[in-house]
Parts: structure tokens; sequence; C-alpha cells
């Protein structure tokens, strides 16, 4: 790293204390929004954190092949079904045992909102000491483009093709990182691409606050393969996606909602959709059905955020 | 009537209890498990001892049995002791992780109390849950009372973690039988667990995931790398019939007790007509044997104790030259009209010296295998050794079966 001037440091290099653990060369698609994320985890949290992954689009450079992997990490592979009790497991032996440890459960949306929901939450609800982040491309990118429940309205994949009869995703998405806000662990945030220094500081207060439970980041992840987009936009996409409210960035120490970026007169969700393959066919009506979307969930997040200040017990009796 | 040895204390206790204090005994790092009928009474006692101090362990009351398995693998392969338990349909849902469990080499013990399985909701003992999961490359045990089974929770954990073996190890007892059935046991001082455990921490460490040490597990093995493997997992099942027999030998001088190892024999010197049993059901096998044997009838009972790697050889070696051999089976094996143990007897049966070989199947659901059921089963085995005509499988408490099929 060249030396800088003073105060003038990017917020992401600075950010970026650590050695990338990856082969300069690994098995991902062009413009991968995962592999940007799983370099930048190790090289701002440290490189004695201990990975787990499940079979999905990281399992190839994660978990690697027969004796070799593409890093040098500590990591587990494991199973889609029990990625969090995994984690749990170790997280209380090396605790047991005495030994330092930073477990990171990293998923898949599939994993995450789907098949490893329950286990997830039973994580959570025991408050198990570890950091569970699900990168998200919305859907089960590694199979083959199959719809998953990030997936959003209106979205074209293999289980939800394009046909008569049939216009992609006619389903809301779920919101996951919501879902674990509201499951009284200490930290829950969301985090893009787009904004590393925003990243790089939600990986290290989860990194502190794991001492206290159950740490989830969602970071919105796509992906040029499955989506159908240049792949020199993911970073933009991002970008998008935060500027028009689709992926708003906050986070909720013990609970507590504050929005960590506040977009000023936010750009309509079409904005975001516009180089997307995946949202080619929807027509103004679908749009609209997809904007009214991402209007509730920012007003529920609107509302959580202020439920601290506004909310009045009722008396209680004598 | 049993008397205590050394420092161990005699007590009226469960076949669950029995399985929990055994556990105890062991000091496991992480203790993971999630209730079932009938194996609920286990994870009962062990979060009692837990509560109490008596249990000094990581205890995760996990929100499923699939979880249950996923954590005590991944506290294993981090280096710790750990133990769970189950039943039916809760050893079926956490089978994917079971799978996992065997192919990463993890030294789990479980317990798991036999009960039926999927297919038709049967609250009731039936070893259908074992059959169901035999194919996954763990070693399975098998304990005919409550004694055993806290003997063979302790044998297990010498099984699993030596460093010849490294293999999950399931011990497997009869629910409603065992599970609830109070009995007199030996219960083993701590300090002669410890001290019988202790070969353990003079072998060579086993690999273990540690943070920042540059080392995975979970690997995508294929081809050659996935065959050598599997071809060292294979090999790690055969060493563990003869360690098995090892073990039993050595529990004998710790604790004066010995059953065996891989097959218990009883009655078997001069027996011309034999019962392969297993489980509870060879309580009742031996006293009908006794009452036999009054009457002058030449009949043994080969217990089975391990039933995953398959202990042919220990199998042959005892049944060779015998009249007749009835096998009986508290389990179905669909798509063959035998047991499945029988079926799997039955591939041996040109190394056996021309004994001829039936099936009987009871137990199932809970119908009890009765002293009345077991003396109809020894007599069609020796109208067999007389050679007299008597068909290939017999239900024995469902007469109606036999008239058609």
């Amino acid at each position: 790293m060249s030396e800088k001037k003073k105060g003038k440091l990017s917020p992401v290099i600075d950010y970026k204390k650590h050695e990338d653990p990856f082969s300069k060369g690994v098995a991902f698609c062009p413009g991968c929004g995962l592999e940007l994320l799983i370099r930048f985890i190790p090289q701002v949290m440290g490189n004695d954190i201990v990975m787990t992954g499940t079979p999905s689009c990281s399992a190839p450079v994660l978990l690697g092949q027969n004796n070799q992997s593409w890093h040098s990490l500590s990591y587990f592979g494991t199973l889609m079904t029990g990625a969090a009790a995994n984690a749990t497991g170790l997280v209380r032996y090396y605790n047991r045992a005495g030994i330092d440890n930073t477990v990171v459960c990293f998923n898949g949306d599939g994993t995450a909102a789907d098949i490893g929901f329950g286990n997830m939450s039973g994580a959570a609800e025991r408050n198990e000491p570890f950091i569970y982040i699900c990168y998200d491309n919305e859907g089960y990118m590694n199979t083959g483009i199959q719809k998953s429940g990030t997936t959003p309205y209106g979205a074209s994949t293999t289980t939800t093709p394009v046909a008569k009869g049939s216009r992609g995703k006619n389903l809301r998405r779920m919101n996951l990182a919501l879902k674990m806000a509201m499951s009284k662990i200490p930290y829950a945030a969301t985090a893009t691409l787009s904004d590393l220094g925003d990243l790089a500081k939600k990986l290290l207060k989860a990194k502190e606050m794991k001492k206290n439970g159950f740490c989830f980041l969602h970071v919105f992840a796509p992906c040029p393969t499955g989506w159908g987009y240049d792949p020199a936009m993911t970073v933009e996409v991002c970008r998008r996606a935060v500027k028009t409210n689709y992926f708003p960035l906050w986070e909720a120490e013990n609970g507590k909602i504050r929005m960590t970026k506040t977009v000023n007169k936010p750009k309509p969700v079409e904005h975001y959709m516009e180089p997307i393959k995946k949202f080619k066919h929807l027509d103004d009506n679908d749009r609209a059905i997809l904007q009214e979307d991402v209007d509730y969930e920012l007003c529920m997040l609107g509302g959580l955020s202020i439920l601290e200040k506004e909310c009045v017990l009722p008396e209680a009796a004598d | 009537m049993t008397t205590p040895r050394n420092d161990s204390q005699i007590k009226v206790i469960t076949g669950n209890a029995a399985a929990a204090i055994g556990a105890k005994l062991a000091r496991p790092d992480v203790v993971a498990a999630y209730p079932i009928t009938p194996q609920t009474e286990v994870i009962e006692q062990l979060s009692l001892f837990h509560a109490t101090g008596e249990l000094d362990c990581e205890l995760i009351t996990v929100e499923g049995e699939n979880s249950a398995m996923n954590s005590v693998m991944a506290a294993s392969l981090a280096g710790g002791r750990v133990f769970t338990a189950s039943s039916s349909w809760g050893l079926v849902f956490m089978y994917d992780a079971v799978l996992a469990v065997a192919g990463a080499r993890a030294p789990v013990v479980m317990v798991n109390v036999n009960r039926e399985t999927p297919g038709i909701i049967a609250v009731s003992c039936g070893q259908q849950d074992m059959i169901s999961t035999r194919d996954s490359g763990w070693i399975f045990t098998i304990a005919e009372n409550c004694q055993e089974v806290l003997d063979q929770v302790l044998m297990a954990y010498r099984l699993a973690e030596d460093y010849d073996i490294q293999l999950p190890v399931m011990v497997h007892y009869d629910g409603f039988y065992v599970s609830y059935l109070s009995e007199v046991v030996d219960i083993p001082s701590q300090e002669s667990v410890d001290q019988f455990l202790s070969i353990l921490k003079t072998q060579p460490e086993r690999t273990k995931l540690v943070p920042g040490q540059k080392l995975g597990c979970g690997s995508h093995g294929i081809l050659g790398g996935y065959l050598e493997l599997r071809h060292k997992h294979v090999s790690a099942m055969e060493r563990s019939k003869a360690k098995f027999d090892q073990i039993d030998q050595e529990f004998m001088d710790q604790f004066g007790r010995s059953y065996g190892g891989q097959v218990e024999e009883y009655c078997m010197e001069d027996a011309e007509v034999v019962l392969v049993g297993s489980g509870s059901m060879c309580g009742t096998i031996k006293s009908v044997i006794d009452e036999k044997r009054e009457a002058g009838i030449k009949v043994g009972l080969l217990k089975l104790r391990m039933y995953r790697p398959f202990p042919s050889e220990r199998i042959i070696e005892s049944l060779k030259g015998r009249k007749a051999v009835g096998v009986v089976d508290r389990s179905l094996n669909f798509g063959f009209k035998g047991g499945p143990i029988y079926t799997e007897i039955k591939a041996f049966e040109t190394q056996m010296g021309g004994a001829k070989l039936v099936s009987f199947i009871d137990g199932i659901a809970n119908t009890d295998i009765t002293k009345a059921n077991v003396a109809n089963m020894i007599d069609m085995t020796c109208d067999l050794a007389a050679g007299k005509d008597v068909p290939e499988v017999t239900w024995v408490s469902y007469p109606e079966a036999n008239e058609g099929v």
C-alpha cells in the first residue's frame, strides 16, 4: 500500500489492515459481488477468523477440492440445513476451551432465508456469540438461478420464468434483515458493495459486538450472471439499490434501528431495475407493485426507528 | 445380586438415566439435544446435571435435531468431546448431518432410543430407525439392558475417539422397554471412568479446526480424493471390530464386566439350534433358553452387540456347523421378505457349514416378544433342524401374514 497524504486516506483502504487470504485468480464469474465481499471480509476483520460455508456460489472457492482450497483461512465446509448450528458448535467449544475466536457463518440467501432459516433463528434466540453474514444475490445462483425467499417481486428466474401465464415471481420478497433485527440480538445491519466504508465499519462493529451475542449482517451482493447485467456494473447496481431505497443501509444495536445512510430525494425503483435483465419484462403496473413494496419496507423501517422515542406504555394498574 | 466393585454405586435407574449418567461420566465438552419420545428423559437428566453443576459442559438447547447433530459435529471437529441423543423421526431429521459427521470422521457419540420410524406414526418400539440409517458410515452398537446402556456409552467414547478409528458411534437401545424400564445398575465412580478413558490422552491428537491455523475441513472430495477418503473410512470401520473386542476386555479389567465384544454368546458351547437376536429381546430369549435347556433342548443365543460394521467373522465363527439358526428382527427390510439382520446373515450362508436359516419378525410397534413367542421360534427352528418344512419368514405376532406372501 502506497503512502498517502495525511487526512486523505481512502476510507476503504484504511480499513484493509490485513492481507487478502485468497488466490489472485479464483473460480468466480467476472463481476461477482460475492467475490468482492469474500475478499474484503478477512482484510478488514483479520485472517484469524474461522469461516463456515455451505454448498453455494461460495463453495468452489471457500471449500476447495480434495486437500486444496483457494485461500489460507481456517474454514468449515458444511450443510445448508445446519450452517448456524455448526457455527454454534464451533464457538461454544472455542469459548469453553478458552480459544480466542471470531466465527463467521457465511451463507447465501438460500441458506439464510430459506432452508437454514430455522437454525439461524434458533442461534439468534440463544444469542450464540458469532457473526452471521448473508450475501444476498436474491436466489439460487449456483444451481442455475432459481427463486428464493429474497427474490423480489417480478424477477424472472428459472423457477419463476416469464412465459404465457407467468410474469416472474408473483410474491413479494422477505425482509430478512428486519426479521433478524426483531430477534433481540445485539447487532443487525445491512450493507452493500457500493458503500465499503459503511460495510467495513459494520464488520468491525460486529466483531466487537459478538462478545454480547449473535450478530447478523445482510449484504446485498448482485450477480451479473444470474440477473443479466454487464459485469462491469456490479458496484453501480449496488449504488442504485441504495439510491432508490431498494436496499436501504441501516443498523440495529440492541434492537435500536438507525439509518446509516439517508437518501434524500430517492430515485424511483425503475432506476435500479433499468440495467437488469431479470426485470426487463415488467410493465408500469408491475414496477408500481415493486415500488409499493420498497416504500412499504422503508416505512416499516422508519416506524421502527422512531419506536424507541414515540412508544408510550400504558399506565400500570395499582 | 450385583455387588459394588471398588467405589461404584448401585442404583435402580431407567435406561435413559443410565445413558445420561454414562455421558456425564465421560465428561463431554459440548452436549446438544432436542426432546423426542422415548429419548426425552436423557436430555432432561443431562440438563438437570448441568443445572446442579454435576456436569460441567456447554449445553446447547437447540431448536431441532438437525441442529443438535450439526452443533456436536462442529464442536467435535474443533476438538471437543461431544454427546447427543435422539430417536426415530429425530434421527431422520438429523440424517444429512449424520452422514456429514461420518464423512468428516468426527468422533461423535450419541444414543438412539429405538422407535418405529416414518411411514406410519408409531410412538412405540422397533429398530426401524436403526435400519433406516445403517448405511451412514457410523459404528452402531446395540445394548440389551440398562447396565449395558451405561457401559456401552463409555465403550463408545473409547472406540470413537481412538486414534486408529476416529468414527462416530451410535449406541442403540430399545425405546419403552429399556428406555423406561428401571433396573439395578452398577454406576462406576468418576475416578474409574477417568482412568478407563485416560488411554485416549496418551494417543496422538486428532486434527482439529483451530482459528488462524490455515486448515479447513469439508472440501469437495472429487475423483481420487474422494476414493481415498472413502477407502480410509471403510478400513477404519473394519479395524473397529477388533478394537471393540479389545475395549471389552479392558472394560473387564477396569470394571469387572465383559460382554464378549462384537457379539455375546449364551449357552452356545454345544448348541445345535441358535436364535440370533439383539437388544432387549435377548433377556427374554435367555430365560426361555434356560427352560428349554432344562427340557434337554440344545439351544443357544447369539446376541449382536455391534451392528455396523457387521461382525460377519464372529457370526460365521459362532454359527458354523450348527443345525439351524433363527434370526429375530425387530424391523423390516422393505424389498426383501426376511428381516434385515436375517438377510445380511443369509449372505454368509455358504460359509456356515450347512447351518439352515429362517427369519422371524417380531416386536414391531411394541408387540411384546413374549416368552411364548420365543418358545414358538425355538420350536420352529428345532423343526428346521429336524428336516421339517418351516417357512422362510414368520411374522410371529401376526399369523395372518404367514398365510399369504
